[in-house]
C-alpha cells in the first residue's frame, strides 16, 4: 500500500514537481466551488447524518455562505435519532455534531436521557469505540446543554481504561480481547482522552498526561515522509477489522492531537517541520475527489489552522514562470493552510541558483518588499545576474513578533523551482552548400529565422550542407536550448533528424551527404529542411521551415536498405471502394431482318429450282403400285416419311426431345412395316421385269 | 489456237451433254437433288459470309443438312447406278432403304441442333 | 430437494449472468479497474463517474491484490478492463499478460493509461496491441510551441493538443472546442499493425525526451509521428484505448482550464473531460457499434429467395443495418454501404441505396459468368465495427432451352433445312415411282 501511494503520489503531486523542492498552494477558491460539486443533497437532506456533519463542517470551515437548504429536515432526523432509544451510540455521536452546527431545538429530558445512556457506556465500555462516541457525544452535550451535568466522576479511571489499549509504540488497539495495534486508532484515542479530560469533574493526574505526551512523541516517531517534504501516518495493518487509507489515518490523529493539545497546559514537543510537513500533505493532495476525503482534508486543516502546538505557515508563490521580457514581479505568499492571512514577517530571498549546479547563488540573499494591499511579497526586478533558465530560489519567512514564532512554525528555508523565460536572439544564421574536398564554399545563403524564409538549394552526394546560427539571452548571454534539431524531409515522407551541435557560440551542423547517402535510402529528389529550436525558458521557440534542398544521391546498389514503409493513412483506409459494374458479352451483331428475309427467299429457290428440274426432265409417277394393296402400303410408306417430317417440325416448334423420340419409336416401326413392304414389293415388280 | 481450245472446249461440252443426255431419268434425279443441296449449301455460305456466323449453330445446322443429303444422295447414286459393278448384287430398294434411313436420322440431328 | 431445484436455475442462469459483450444485447457492463493506489478513485472520480453514470458496474482493485481474476469456471466476469496502474510491474491473482490478451481476443475491450515510469508490463501490453511507448524509462513529450500556459508549469511536458482524428463515431459530433492537456508518455504506432489509430497526435514541434538530461542524439519520436491517444479496434470488434499519460483521466485536468501556447484564448475548461467521455463511450460500444440483420436477396419482382441464379438475372438486394445507441438498437444511416457479388474477386460493386430507417438495398443484374457467388458485404469504417458479411449463390448458366430461339437471323437456315425436308420427301416419291 505505501509503496503504491509513494507511486502515486509521485504521479499526482510531484508533476509539477520537477525538482526535489516543491510549492504547496494553500485552501483557494477551487475548494470552495468542488465542496458544493462534492457535498450535494439529494431531496433537500444528505444520506445521513454522518454525511451532514460532513458537509456542514466543511462548508462552515471553508466559510461557503450559499449553502444547501438542509436546516429544517436535517433537524428532525436529528431529534428523531437522539429521540429514539435504539439508536447506537455512533448515531447519536453523529447527531449532537450535526446539532452542534445546526443548534436545533432539543428538549432538556432528551439529553438528559441520553446523558445517562451515555454515562452508563462510558463505566461500563471496554472497547475504544464505545469510549470515543460515548464520551465525544457527552462532550458535544456539554457545549449544547450546559444544563445537563454530563461530567465524570471517575475521569481518572476512565482515562486510565482508555490508556490501558494504548501500546507502547504509540499506537492503540480498538479493544483489549484484539491485540493488533493502529494508527487510526491512536487518533481517536486522543480524541477520546481529550474528551475525558474536557469532562473530569476534577484535574486529571499530572503523571498520566505527561505520559500520554510521550506516547504522542512516540507516535510521531513512525510518521512516515515523501521526498518533498510532506509527512503522514500510515496503517501498518492491512489486515485491520476497518481499514483507513493514509488520509483518514493522518486526518485522525490531527484531530486528537489538536484536541488534547488544546487541553493541556503544558508543551507538547513536536517538530514544527512534522506539523508543517502534516499540513503539506493534505494540501498535495489537492482537491479530492469524494466527500469523505474531502472532509477529512478540509477538517484536519482546519484543526491544524488553529491548533496550539503550532501553527503552520505556508509559503506560495501564485507565478513560478516569469518573464524577463514582460518584466513580472517575483511574488511570495504567505499564508495559513486554509489561506487566511499571516502574522506580520519579512520573506527573505536567501539564495538562487541555476537547477542540477546547486555550487553557487547568483544572487545575494536579499529581503522582499511587502504590499500590503494584496498581501503579497514582491521583488520588484529580477537582478541582472538572473537570466533565462531554470533555477532554485531559497525563502525564509522571518517573523517579527518574537511571540509569534511560538505559535507559528514556518518550516526554516523554503526551496521553490522557479523557471525565468525570455526571447532568445537568434543572429547570423546561414545556410551553405559546400564543396567537400576543398571546402570551398559553392552558395551560401542568410537566413532570417524570426520570419519566414525559404531558400532553395541543389547538392551532390560529394558535397555537405552548414547550418549555422547563434543564440544570445536578453542579458546578452551565449543561450543553449534543449531542443535543436534539423530535419529534413524527403517528398516520401522519409524523414531525418539531427541534433544540431554547439561549438563554442555558435550552433552549426554540416552534413556531409557522402557519409549520409546509405542513411538517406539513395534517395535523391526534395529535401524539406525544417529547424525547431526550443526550450522551456525560450519564449520565442521556433519551429521554422527554411526552404528546401535537391540532393542528388547516387543510384541504389542492390542489397541497399529500403526505406521504411509508410504508415497508412487511416482516411484512406477506411473510405468506400469504388464501384465496379460487371461488363456484359456485347449481343451479336443482328443483320437487318430485311436481309435475313431475302436470304431465306434465296435458300428456297434451289427448290425451286429443283422441282422446276424434275418437270423439266420430265418425272412421272408410274412405277406407283397399280394393285390397292400395294397402293395402300406405298401411300401408308409416304405418308409414314411425311409425318416423321412433320414430327421434326413439331420437335423444333416445341417438344422435346423424349416426346419426339419415344413417338418417333412408334412411327419407325410402322414405317420399317410398310416401308419393307412397300419395297420389297417394288424389288419384285423389277425383278419380274427383268426376268420377263 | 485460242479458238481452237474454246472449240475444243465446247466439242468437250457437247460430247458431254449428249453423252449424259443417254444417262437413266432415275440417276439424273438424283444429280438434280444433289444440286439442289449444293446450291442451298451455297447460298447459306455467302449468307453467313455477309452477316457473321451468330446463330452459329443454326448455320452449322442448316450447311450440314445441305451437305449432309448431298452426301447422302451421292451414295445413293453410287449404288443404284447400274453401271456400277460393285453394287450389282446390291437391290437398289435396299440402298433406297438405307437412304431413307440415313435421311430421317440426319433430320433428326439437324432439328435438334437447328435451335 | 428443492436446494437441487435452485442449483439447476442457477446453473441455468449462470451464462446470463456473466455474459460478456454480446452483440445482440451489448449492455450487460461490468468494467473491472485496476489502480496502483486506491486514492486514484478519488482523484479521478469525474472520469469514473461519467462510467457509473452511464450504467456502468465499476470494480475497483489494487493492481496487485491476490484475489483478482478475469475469469471464472472460464466465463469472464467483467465486459471491461481499466488498466490505471502504469508502474504495476506484477498483477495481482491470476491476471497476467496473457490473460489480458486472452480478455481482448474474446471481444472484450481494454483502456490502457501508462505514465512517465511506466512499467515493462504496461508497455508489453501496449506493444501487443501495437503502440510502442518511448523507451527511456524518463522521457516526456516535450513540446516548446504548443504547449498549455501555465504560471506554475514551466517545463513544456504539460501540452496543449487539439490535433484530433477527424472521426464523428470517435469523438462525438460535437466539435471539441479546448484543447486537451496531456502530461506523460509518448509513443509510436507499429506500422506492421494497421488496426491502430492515432486519436490524439502531438504537434510537429514535439519530441519525447527527458527534460532534464541535455539531447546528444536525435530522439526516437519526434514530431506529429508521436502519438499521445491511440485507438484500436481489433478483428474480433474488441476496442482498446491507449494512453501515455494518467494524470490526463484526472479531475485535476477536467476541471483545469487552458490556454495553449500562442493563441489569445484561454479556455475555462480544458477538452480532456469531453474528449475523454466521448471516447470512453466509444471503447464501450455505446457508439459505433454496428449489427446487420435480415439479409434478403431475390428476383426482381419476386418475394423469395431462390437457390440459385441464372446469368443475367435482374435481383434486389437488402441488408438492414443498426447502430448501438447505448441503449437501442438505431438505424444506421451512411451513404457508403456497399455490397460486392464476389467469385475471386469482385464481379459488381454498388453502392446501396438507403431508406434511413436502417434498409440498405439496390438492384443489379447478375453477370453473365456462372459459377459459385457471394454476397459479400465489407463495411469498414474508420470506429465503426467492421460488419463482414457473405452469403454464397450459385449462378447457373442458361438452360439448353432457355436460349433464344427463332431468331430472324437464322431464318435462312432455317429455310434450308425445311427446304432440305421437303425435297426428301418429294425425293423418295420421285425416286421410287419414276419410270
Amino acid at each position: 500500500m505505501a509503496r503504491n501511494l509513494v507511486g502515486f503520489l509521485v504521479l499526482v503531486l510531484a508533476i509539477s514537481i520537477c525538482e526535489a523542492a516543491s510549492i504547496f498552494q494553500p485552501i483557494s477558491e477551487s475548494h470552495r466551488s468542488a465542496a458544493l460539486e462534492l457535498f450535494t443533497p439529494t431531496d433537500g437532506s444528505f444520506g445521513s447524518l454522518e454525511e451532514t456533519y460532513e458537509a456542514l463542517r466543511t462548508f462552515g470551515i471553508l466559510g461557503i455562505q450559499k449553502k444547501p437548504h438542509i436546516g429544517t429536515g436535517s433537524c428532525q432526523s436529528v431529534s428523531e435519532t437522539l429521540g429514539s432509544s435504539s439508536s447506537t451510540t455512533k448515531d447519536l455521536f453523529f447527531a449532537l455534531k450535526v446539532n452542534s452546527i445546526l443548534e436545533c431545538k432539543i428538549d432538556e429530558a432528551i439529553f438528559q436521557e441520553i446523558t445517562s445512556r451515555l454515562k452508563a457506556v462510558v463505566n461500563d465500555g471496554n472497547s475504544l469505540l464505545d469510549f470515543y462516541y460515548s464520551i465525544s457525544s457527552l462532550a458535544l452535550i456539554k457545549d449544547q446543554n450546559s444544563k445537563v451535568d454530563v461530567l465524570l466522576g471517575d475521569a481518572d479511571g476512565i482515562f486510565r481504561s482508555i490508556k490501558a489499549l494504548s501500546q507502547s509504540d504509540g499506537r492503540w488497539r480498538y479493544s483489549s480481547s484484539n491485540p493488533e495495534s493502529s494508527t487510526y486508532a491512536a487518533g481517536l484515542a486522543l480524541e477520546a482522552l481529550a474528551g475525558v479530560m474536557s469532562l473530569a469533574s476534577s484535574e486529571i493526574d499530572h503523571s498520566l498526561i505527561d505520559t500520554l505526551k510521550n506516547d504522542i512523541v512516540k507516535l510521531f516517531d513512525s510518521i512516515e515522509k515523501y521526498d518533498d517534504g510532506s509527512f503522514y501516518f500510515d496503517e501498518k495493518l492491512v489486515d485491520a477489522r476497518e481499514h483507513h487509507g493514509p488520509l483518514s489515518t493522518t486526518s485522525a490523529v490531527i484531530r486528537g492531537l489538536t484536541a488534547f493539545a488544546s487541553l493541556t497546559s503544558g508543551t507538547i514537543t513536536l517538530s514544527g517541520n512534522k506539523i508543517l510537513g502534516l499540513a503539506k500533505f493534505f494540501l498535495g493532495i489537492g482537491i479530492p475527489g469524494n466527500s469523505k476525503d474531502f472532509f477529512n482534508q478540509i477538517d484536519s486543516l482546519a484543526c491544524l489552522e488553529s491548533n496550539r502546538i503550532s501553527v503552520p505557515l505556508i509559503l506560495s508563490l501564485p507565478a513560478t514562470v516569469l518573464s524577463l521580457t514582460k518584466k513580472d514581479q517575483l511574488k511570495v505568499k504567505v499564508n495559513t493552510v486554509l489561506g487566511s492571512s499571516a502574522p506580520p514577517l519579512t520573506v527573505k530571498l536567501m539564495q538562487a541558483f541555476i537547477s542540477g549546479s546547486k555550487d553557487s547563488s547568483v544572487i545575494e540573499s536579499q529581503e522582499l518588499g511587502f504590499d500590503p494591499e494584496n498581501a503579497v511579497h514582491i521583488l520588484d526586478v529580477l537582478p541582472k545576474s538572473v537570466d533565462v533558465g531554470n533555477y532554485i530560489f531559497v525563502f525564509e519567512i522571518v517573523l517579527h513578533d518574537s511571540v509569534d514564532k511560538k505559535i507559528y512554525t514556518t518550516g526554516g528555508q523554503t526551496q521553490v523551482p522557479l523557471f525565468v523565460t525570455g526571447v532568445v536572439k537568434i543572429d547570423n544564421a546561414e545556410i551553405a552548400v559546400l564543396d567537400s574536398d576543398l571546402g570551398s564554399i559553392e552558395t551560401q545563403k542568410k537566413i532570417d529565422l524570426a520570419g519566414e524564409t525559404s531558400v532553395s538549394l541543389s547538392a551532390n552526394h560529394l558535397q555537405k550542407l552548414r547550418l549555422s546560427f547563434q543564440l544570445t539571452t536578453p542579458r546578452g548571454k551565449f543561450f543553449k536550448p534543449h531542443q535543436v534539431f534539423l530535419k529534413l524531409r524527403h517528398e516520401t515522407e522519409v524523414e531525418h533528424i539531427f541534433v544540431v551541435g554547439n561549438s563554442g557560440k555558435q550552433f552549426e551542423i554540416i552534413l556531409d551527404f557522402l557519409g549520409l547517402v546509405e542513411k538517406f535510402f539513395y534517395l535523391s529528389g526534395r529535401y524539406d529542411i525544417q529547424l525547431t529550436v526550443g526550450d522551456a525558458v525560450m519564449e520565442n521557440s521556433i519551429l521554422r521551415a527554411v526552404g528546401h534542398v535537391e540532393l542528388d544521391l547516387p543510384e541504389a546498389p542492390e542489397k541497399a536498405p529500403r526505406p521504411p514503409a509508410r504508415p497508412v493513412d487511416p482516411y484512406s483506409r477506411y473510405g468506400p471502394k469504388a464501384e465496379i459494374t460487371h461488363i456484359f458479352r456485347a449481343p451479336e451483331k443482328r443483320p437487318p431482318k430485311e436481309l435475313s428475309l431475302a436470304f431465306l427467299g434465296l435458300t428456297l429457290l434451289p427448290f425451286v429450282g429443283f422441282f422446276i428440274g424434275l418437270l423439266r426432265i420430265g418425272v412421272n409417277l408410274k412405277n406407283f403400285p397399280t394393285l390397292a394393296v400395294p397402293a395402300t402400303f406405298a401411300i401408308l410408306f409416304h405418308l409414314g416419311i411425311a409425318a416423321v417430317i412433320l414430327l421434326y417440325v413439331l420437335f423444333w416448334l416445341k417438344w422435346d426431345l423424349f416426346t419426339t423420340l419415344k413417338t418417333l419409336g412408334f412411327l419407325g416401326a410402322f414405317l420399317m412395316f410398310v416401308g419393307h413392304r412397300t419395297l420389297s414389293h417394288l424389288a419384285s415388280t423389277s425383278a419380274k421385269l427383268k426376268s420377263t | 489456237m485460242a479458238k481452237s481450245t474454246s472449240k475444243d472446249a465446247q466439242a468437250l461440252f457437247h460430247s458431254l451433254r449428249s453423252a449424259y443426255a443417254s444417262t437413266p431419268t432415275n440417276l439424273k434425279i438424283i444429280d438434280l437433288y444433289v444440286g439442289f443441296a449444293v446450291f442451298t449449301a451455297l447460298i447459306q455460305v455467302v449468307y453467313m459470309a455477309v452477316v457473321g456466323s451468330f446463330p452459329f449453330n443454326s448455320f452449322l445446322s442448316g450447311l450440314l443438312s445441305c451437305i449432309g443429303t448431298a452426301v447422302l444422295a451421292v451414295c445413293l447414286r453410287i449404288q443404284v447406278n447400274k453401271e456400277n459393278k460393285e453394287f450389282k448384287d446390291l437391290a437398289p430398294e435396299r440402298a433406297f432403304a438405307d437412304f431413307v434411313l440415313c435421311n430421317l436420322v440426319l433430320h433428326l440431328v439437324i432439328m435438334n441442333f437447328l435451335g | 430437494m428443492p436446494k437441487l431445484a435452485l442449483f439447476l436455475i442457477l446453473i441455468h442462469f449462470l451464462p446470463f449472468l456473466c455474459t460478456s459483450f454480446s452483440p445482440e444485447n451489448p449492455s450487460s457492463r461490468r468494467v473491472l479497474v485496476l489502480l496502483d493506489d486506491l486514492a486514484l478513485k478519488s482523484s479521478h472520480s469525474v472520469y469514473f463517474k461519467s462510467l457509473q453514470s452511464r450504467g456502468f458496474e465499476l470494480d475497483f482493485k489494487l493492481a496487485d491484490d491476490p484475489k483478482i481474476g478475469l475469469q471464472r469456471y472460464g466465463q469472464y466476469l467483467y465486459d471491461g478492463l481499466i488498466l490505471f496502474c502504469p508502474t504495476t510491474e506484477r498483477f495481482g491473482g491470476s491476471i497476467d499478460l496473457a490473460a489480458i490478451l486472452d480478455f481482448v481476443d474474446s471481444g472484450h475491450d481494454l483502456i490502457i493509461a501508462a505514465d512517465n515510469n511506466a512499467s515493462d508490463l504496461i508497455r508489453e501490453i501496449a506493444t501487443e496491441c501495437g503502440v510502442d511507448f518511448d523507451e527511456d524509462p524518463a522521457a516526456m513529450v516535450i513540446d516548446h510551441t504548443s504547449y498549455a500556459v501555465s504560471e506554475t508549469e514551466g517545463d513544456h511536458t504539460l501540452i496543449a493538443s487539439d490535433d484530433f482524428i477527424k472521426s464523428n463515431v470517435l469523438l462525438g459530433s460535437e466539435k471539441i472546442e479546448a484543447p486537451v492537456l496531456f502530461q506523460g508518455i509518448g509513443h509510436s504506432l507499429s506500422p506492421a499493425n494497421s488496426l491502430v489509430l492515432k486519436v490524439l497526435s502531438a504537434s510537429p514541434s514535439a519530441y519525447s525526451a527527458n527534460p532534464k538530461s541535455k539531447l546528444s542524439s536525435p530522439p526516437s519520436l519526434t514530431g506529429s509521428a508521436i502519438s499521445l491517444v491511440s485507438i484500436l479496434q481489433a478483428r474480433n470488434n474488441a476496442r482498446i484505448l491507449i494512453s501515455g499519460s494518467l494524470v490526463m483521466f484526472s479531475n485535476r485536468f477536467f476541471r483545469s482550464g487552458v490556454q495553449k501556447a500562442g493563441t489569445p484564448t484561454k479556455h475555462e475548461k480544458s477538452g480532456n473531460e469531453q474528449f475523454l467521455t466521448e471516447l470512453s463511450k466509444w471503447v464501450f460500444h455505446e457508439r459505433g457499434h454496428l449489427k446487420a440483420v435480415n439479409i434478403q436477396h431475390h428476383k426482381d419482382g419476386e418475394a423469395d429467395e431462390p437457390s440459385m441464379y441464372r446469368i443475367n438475372d435482374d435481383l434486389v438486394y437488402s441488408v438492414e443495418i443498426y447502430e448501438w445507441s447505448g441503449r437501442s438498437w438505431e438505424p444506421y444511416v451512411a451513404d457508403d454501404v456497399q455490397v460486392q457479388f464476389y467469385m475471386m474477386s469482385p464481379y459488381v460493386l454498388k453502392n446501396l441505396s438507403t431508406d434511413k430507417k436502417g434498409r440498405y438495398f439496390t438492384a443489379f443484374k447478375v453477370p453473365d459468368v456462372y459459377g459459385v457467388f457471394q454476397f459479400k458485404v465489407e463495411y469498414q469504417r474508420l470506429g465503426y465495427t467492421s460488419l463482414s458479411l457473405s452469403k454464397q449463390i450459385p449462378v447457373r448458366p442458361y438452360r439448353h432451352n432457355e436460349y433464344e430461339r427463332f431468331i430472324p437471323a437464322a431464318y435462312p437456315y432455317y429455310g434450308a433445312a425445311f427446304s432440305m425436308m421437303a425435297g426428301f420427301f418429294i425425293f423418295t416419291a420421285v425416286h421410287l415411282y419414276n419410270k
